[in-house]
């Protein structure tokens, strides 16, 4: 290592990191110091050996067909993810109206039962529309259900 | 082959809008800087052609993140910064075998090198993950602080310090191979 005492400099000045008068005395200094002259010169092989490109040859077929197997399992992932989004949304619906029902029997005692869920909002229904309430409810069921799975899928398409 | 700011920003955006012959040729002008950060971190000729695949993948899942074409030299960077520290953290895992001996397994014969090149990618397997990344990015293709700092997740104040530490500590691993780093050969 060179024992010089503007050795600490040689760095800096690789690394573009002195002012131009530190760089102009830093200069004078090395043309009248061969131990600072030996270590930039080293330093400028390392940095040139650093700044050596590899190339990795003809790749880019290769890139392509991992693109295309990725495509793939994207979407058979993509159709499993749906499945299993909505088994999760059947079996959180039917686990909500059995639990829910249990819950509130047993914090307040009184539990309404399924049929009464149905009963309360097609009351509440046949107040807004006329006709067969059952069918309203399940309508709007439908098209909530719908909207909702077509936004999540295009979500995770995204 | 080295693409201009302008060449660079159309292709960026054809390639956005799903075009594929952009893609390949983003692909074609990046693949050297890609692959030489991955030969510089891993030392693995093999494993570098990997994870230079792997990396243009995700370039090509995501390249809709890329906002201009200033943003996507320091992007691509960082991506493969983040494929290459996750084939260390699944080396590890899987195999539990260190750094060192990795390289040994797999050694220099893939490649033809010179004596020189060998000495420093010596010196830098010797170096932390972060200095070995700061060098690469800084000498090959000459990214500036601000570039590096970005792909680093540093600020540029930070960058150059820790350049000025990561070169200090490179040269004193170099030390004893003074003589044939300043050879002709």
């Amino acid at each position: 290592m060179n024992s010089c005492p503007q050795a600490d400099r040689i760095i800096n000045y690789c690394l573009d990191q002195l002012t131009e008068e530190e760089k102009r005395d830093f200069l004078l200094h090395v043309d009248s110091c061969a131990t600072c002259q030996h270590e930039l010169a080293l330093e400028k092989a390392i940095e040139n050996e650093l700044a050596q490109e590899f190339d990795p040859g003809f790749i880019e077929n290769k890139i392509r067909v991992r693109l295309q197997l990725w495509r793939a399992q994207d979407m058979r992932s993509f159709w499993l993810y749906a499945f299993r989004m909505v088994v999760c949304g059947i079996t959180a619906a039917i686990a909500g109206f059995i639990l829910i029902p249990l819950l509130l029997d047993f914090l307040l005692g009184t539990a309404p039962k399924l049929g009464q869920y149905a009963h309360a909002i097609g009351e509440l229904v046949s107040g807004l529309a006329p006709g067969n309430e059952f069918y309203i409810v399940l309508g709007i069921s439908f098209i909530a259900i719908f909207a909702v799975s077509v936004y999540s899928l295009v979500q995770i398409r995204r | 082959m080295k693409s201009t700011g302008d060449d660079l920003e159309s292709l960026v955006q054809s390639a956005k809008s799903g075009n594929e012959q952009s893609m390949t040729e983003l692909i074609t002008t990046h693949k050297a800087l890609v692959f030489t950060i991955a030969l510089r971190m891993t030392n693995d000729y093999e494993v570098s052609q990997d994870l230079t695949q792997e990396t243009f993948v995700k370039m090509c899942r995501n390249i809709n993140k890329v906002k201009n074409a200033d943003h996507f030299k320091p992007w691509i960077c960082a991506i493969a910064r983040n494929v290459v520290r996750d084939h260390f953290r699944k080396a590890k895992k899987e195999r539990n075998v260190p750094f060192e001996q990795i390289k040994e397994y797999h050694g220099y014969s893939n490649i033809e090198m010179t004596r020189r090149h060998i000495i420093i990618q010596d010196g830098l397997a010797k170096l932390a993950e972060k200095d070995r990344m700061l060098l690469t990015l800084t000498y090959y293709q000459g990214l500036n602080p601000v570039e590096v700092a970005k792909v680093m997740k540093m600020t540029e104040g930070n960058v150059r310090v820790c350049m000025h530490r990561a070169r200090k500590r490179l040269r004193k691993h170099l030390t004893g191979y003074e003589h044939e780093l300043l050879s002709t050969s």
